[in-house]
């Protein structure tokens, strides 16, 4: 019997040993991994800054259409402040057209540029003057001096910042390196936040009792006894869940952090990684973009009372929400800087006089442009690893310019409300999506996806694959003119036809409004969208060369060779629109669009750089052509309209489309200096009743408008000339003769039938080239002058 | 490779000081069209034809021009030229992007960025950039040259010689 109880003793014994032995080392383990994962995760600071993204900067130089007011309102936008006098970086003064801008430390793709006092002039419309205003801060007297009134050739302001990719978790942050942090911001937070954060190891004994005490006093939970450190564990790597199992992992992670880390690295850790408040979905972390969020400029710029104000929101981001709650966010303000006062960090008067000032909140500074950000984002995905993205702190430099994108953006809102307005088709709301593009370079300047600008979502921009309509035709009489058998006063026959298709079944297009206008010049078909003769001209050059056309121009997934191509039935979405539209506004050059210039990394050392990149896609000389007889489209044709929302003169070139039964309403079209595709319609494919003319034309034009383009006037090829031809009959005239003479451009020296008693020879100082002579002859004289 | 990078950054220098001294200030695009009378009552598609709307205004070929940079795209070449002398072409290159962000039409910019496709071995681009300078080039027998120069280069560092001989026997290169 006692032998038996004894063994079961011992076995009891031997189980407990090796159970805690187990637990032991289980915790060990546990402990082992913590430490593991503390270390991994902090020391490469692998947690989550997400790369930082640059709008491209605005370039100031002698004759840049920018003027006194656009450029306040951008140095507004860039959070820079006016004051006189103009003592350092971030401010500046504007006398009438006459700028003094001390010009913040900023870190370009080819250069860091050092704070430099600049003098600009500008007038209604341009910058008319440009100079150094002084040396460098730190220069010496003589190079002080020297750089007194130098000219300056260009320069450029502080690239925006429009966000984050890859903001893990809907995470956003401008991380501070040590040097950024404010002397009083240091010592402010521990003041608040962690009286003994110099002298614990992560975890305070002492702050856990003076909490315990404080709670049991009040019976309930009034005092959190974490540290800096805890608090920091708990936002990076763990959950918001109350347990003991959490409470003591955190514990664990703090004092293995305080193991490894200096104070310095964690105090900064931790004010990068604070959870400062919301803004829809995006989460504040960290005082840089707290910063820049509740007073719209960087940390170093903050008074005493505005760093107070942050400083008090730790403890509640959305009790104290200084937007919601003034009230409490001023109270917790006026507390801080009493406790800041009594603890010496600043002295009675500043404490006075920043607790009776205003909270000095701004509108948060800078757009999101959720749709443009999901561009590069996809741009990036291609050359990089998501993880990469995430991890290291890159800054991405782009090609966005918030001035066009803004112009986008109101139009496609201004215009969509109005339709809606006029509405013809009862409930539900249109849509619409925009994209503008610099040709020569392929950079994407703007892109709305959709009505609602500053939601993420659905990009219509780029993911709404829709029939094009009519924006197929210049494929076709581009493949028509590099036959050479064509060219703008070639007449083709607008006349009904049927054509049995592969399946037996019978295709009869019809024109628009269903008329058949027989004989006309290809120039105005193209300018009228005529379906009859497009379909007949298609045919006759065959569909392999068409789709091998739009493939050449940009078109990425081969099209289906259906005699319906011709009348648009392909589906593409505005982006690959615009990529093709891209080689026709660039003399027959695809440009690749890129969104993306550069990535640096941290250290400001360029990871990959996107370059600009071309290939001829088309023959010069023919894209030539078709771009005249493009310019007829709105000047004659279908997108006439277009010019009453154009500054007056401005010659554009560009197409109108409208899908069966007006689903889909297309513009695409350039200028002298951008392309540009606007899409108009409803999400659920409904019939819109709206042509391109009447939907997409006002919003592209709109978009256009605002951006003092210049107008499109391409370099004439060798090969060709211009010649006066009939809109109507197609016969070479002149202006005298006709008033329906166009000016179009055909191959050097093609025989044209002439209209009876007219011809170029029959007139005189009214053929195109003369009249052009005489233009160059006056614009010398004037240069000479 | 390096060798044939100094004797291309000596070419592009010469090439260079020729720009810059011909830089002059007056414009280089030709004169500002007529503004056009706008047109009456307008309608969607379709249009009706013989509408009163004019045409654009006619322009001739190979009216005589003459390009050149100005103050502020000649400063960012020479910035393009001092970084590429020091090894980086990534931040010369960027620094032409600015440059042609301001002239994109400007047939010397794109000779200036061809030379830079070279000088980073890419022949296949360098080929496209001169091919499209030449094309804006059209009617400045000067930058033409310049441009058919670059292309014969680029044409010859693919291999395809006969090509860079019918370029150099071009007209304009003489």
């Amino acid at each position: 019997m006692a032998r038996v109880a004894r063994s079961r003793l011992r076995r009891w014994a031997v189980a407990l040993v090796s159970g805690c032995i187990v637990l032991a080392a289980a915790g060990l383990a546990w402990i082992v991994h913590l430490d593991h994962v503390v270390t991994r995760e902090f020391q490469g600071r692998h947690w989550s800054i997400p790369a930082h993204v640059y709008a491209a900067p605005l370039e100031l130089y002698v004759g840049a259409p920018i003027s006194a007011n656009d450029l306040e309102e951008e140095l507004r936008r860039l959070h820079y402040h006016s004051g006189d006098p103009v003592a350092r970086p971030g401010v500046y003064r504007r006398r009438g057209g006459s700028f003094d801008l001390y010009a913040r430390r900023v870190r370009f793709i080819d250069e860091q540029r050092e704070p430099q006092l600049v003098s600009i002039g500008a007038d209604a419309n341009s910058i008319v003057r440009l100079a150094k205003a002084d040396g460098a801060p730190k220069a010496d007297g003589a190079a002080k001096a020297k750089a007194e009134g130098e000219e300056l050739p260009v320069f450029r302001l502080d690239p925006p910042v429009i966000g984050s990719v890859f903001p893990i978790h809907g995470e956003d942050r401008l991380v501070l390196s040590p040097d950024d942090v404010p002397a009083l911001l240091r010592s402010g937070i521990k003041l608040i936040e962690d009286r003994r954060f110099d002298e614990h190891h992560g975890v305070d004994a002492h702050g856990i009792v003076r909490a315990l005490w404080a709670n049991l006093r009040a019976g309930r939970v009034v005092q959190g006894g974490s540290t800096l450190t805890q608090q920091l564990v708990k936002n990076y790597f763990l959950s918001d869940e109350q347990s003991f199992g959490r409470k003591a992992t955190e514990a664990v992670m703090a004092l293995r952090l305080e193991a490894h880390f200096s104070k310095e690295e964690i105090l900064v850790a931790y004010l990068n990684e604070v959870y400062l408040g919301q803004d829809g979905s995006r989460a504040i972390h960290g005082f840089g973009l707290g910063s820049e969020y509740y007073f719209a400029k960087p940390l170093a710029e903050l008074d005493v009372g505005e760093l107070a104000l942050l400083i008090g929101l730790v403890k509640g981001p959305s009790y104290y929400d200084p937007r919601k709650h003034a009230d409490r966010a001023r109270a917790r303000r006026n507390l801080v800087l009493q406790e800041l006062e009594q603890a010496r960090l600043i002295d009675t008067a500043a404490a006075a006089r920043a607790a009776a000032t205003p909270l000095g909140l701004r509108p948060p500074g800078g757009s999101y442009v959720p749709a443009y950000l999901d561009l590069v984002r996809r741009h990036l995905k291609r050359d990089y690893a998501e993880a990469d993205l995430a991890a290291a702190g890159l800054a991405v430099y782009t090609s966005l310019d918030l001035r066009a994108q803004a112009a986008a953006e109101r139009a496609v809102t201004m215009n969509l409300k109005r339709l809606d307005a006029a509405g013809r088709v009862r409930g539900g709301h249109l849509e619409g999506a925009v994209i503008v593009a610099e040709p020569n370079s392929g950079d994407v300047v703007a892109v709305v996806g959709g009505r609602d600008v500053g939601a993420d979502g659905f990009n219509r921009a780029l993911d709404a694959r829709r029939p094009i309509g009519s924006l197929v035709k210049p494929a076709i009489y581009l493949a028509a003119l590099e036959t050479g058998r064509y060219n703008a006063a070639t007449v083709i026959e607008d006349a009904p036809i049927e054509l049995k298709l592969s399946d037996g079944s019978i295709w009869a297009p019809q024109n628009f409004e269903h008329q058949v206008y027989g004989r006309v010049p290809m120039a105005r078909a193209l300018a009228e969208s005529m379906n009859l003769a497009t379909v007949r001209l298609g045919l006759d050059i065959g569909l392999p060369k068409v789709a091998e056309t739009l493939q050449r121009l940009g078109l990425e997934t081969p099209a289906t060779l259906n005699p319906s191509l011709l009348l648009g039935t392909v589906e593409m979405t505005p982006l690959e629109v615009v990529q093709v539209y891209t080689s026709l506004a660039n003399g027959g050059y695809r440009a690749r669009l890129r969104a993306v210039l550069a990535v640096l990394d941290e250290q400001g050392r360029p990871l990959k750089s996107f370059k600009v990149q071309i290939e001829e896609a088309a023959p010069p000389a023919a894209v030539y052509q078709l771009d005249r007889m493009l310019t007829l489209v709105t000047t004659r044709g279908t997108g006439r309209d277009a010019a009453a929302r154009l500054p007056r003169g401005t010659v554009v070139a560009g197409k109108t489309g409208t899908s069966s039964d007006t689903r889909d309403s297309w513009f695409a079209g350039f200028t002298g200096s951008y392309v540009s595709v606007a899409w108009v319609g409803y999400d659920d494919n409904r019939v819109t009743g709206l042509t391109g003319a009447m939907g997409a034309l006002p919003v592209w034009a709109d978009t256009l408008a605002k951006l003092r383009s210049a107008s499109f006037e391409p370099v004439p090829p060798e090969q060709v000339e211009d010649r006066w031809i009939g809109f109507g009959d197609g016969l070479e005239t002149s202006p005298a003769c006709s008033t329906d003479a166009v000016a179009v451009s055909v191959p050097k020296d093609t025989a044209l039938p002439a209209k009876p008693g007219c011809g170029p020879s029959s007139s005189t100082g009214t053929s195109p080239s003369n009249t052009m002579g005489d233009k160059i002859k006056e614009w010398l004289k004037h240069i000479v002058h | 490779m390096a060798q044939a990078y100094r004797s291309l950054t000596t070419l592009a220098a010469a090439l260079g000081a020729a720009i810059l001294v011909s830089g002059c200030p007056a414009p280089s695009r030709r004169p500002e069209p007529p503004a056009n009378p706008t047109t009456g009552p307008q309608s969607s598609e379709p249009v009706t034809p013989g509408s009163p709307a004019p045409s654009p205004p006619p322009r001739a070929p190979s009216a005589p021009r003459e390009n050149h940079l100005s103050p502020a795209t000649r400063s960012l070449v020479t910035q393009s030229r001092t970084l590429a002398s020091r090894g980086d072409l990534d931040g010369a290159s960027s620094t032409l992007d600015r440059a042609l962000r301001i002239e994109p039409n400007n047939p010397l910019l794109w000779i200036e960025l061809g030379r830079l496709r070279l000088a980073e071995s890419d022949a296949h681009q360098a080929e496209s950039c001169g091919r499209k300078a030449l094309a804006l080039a059209s009617g400045d027998r000067g930058t033409q040259a310049q441009a058919g120069r670059l292309l014969a280069d680029a044409l010859r560092a693919q291999g395809r010689n006969q090509e860079a001989i019918e370029i150099e026997r071009q007209p304009f290169m003489r």
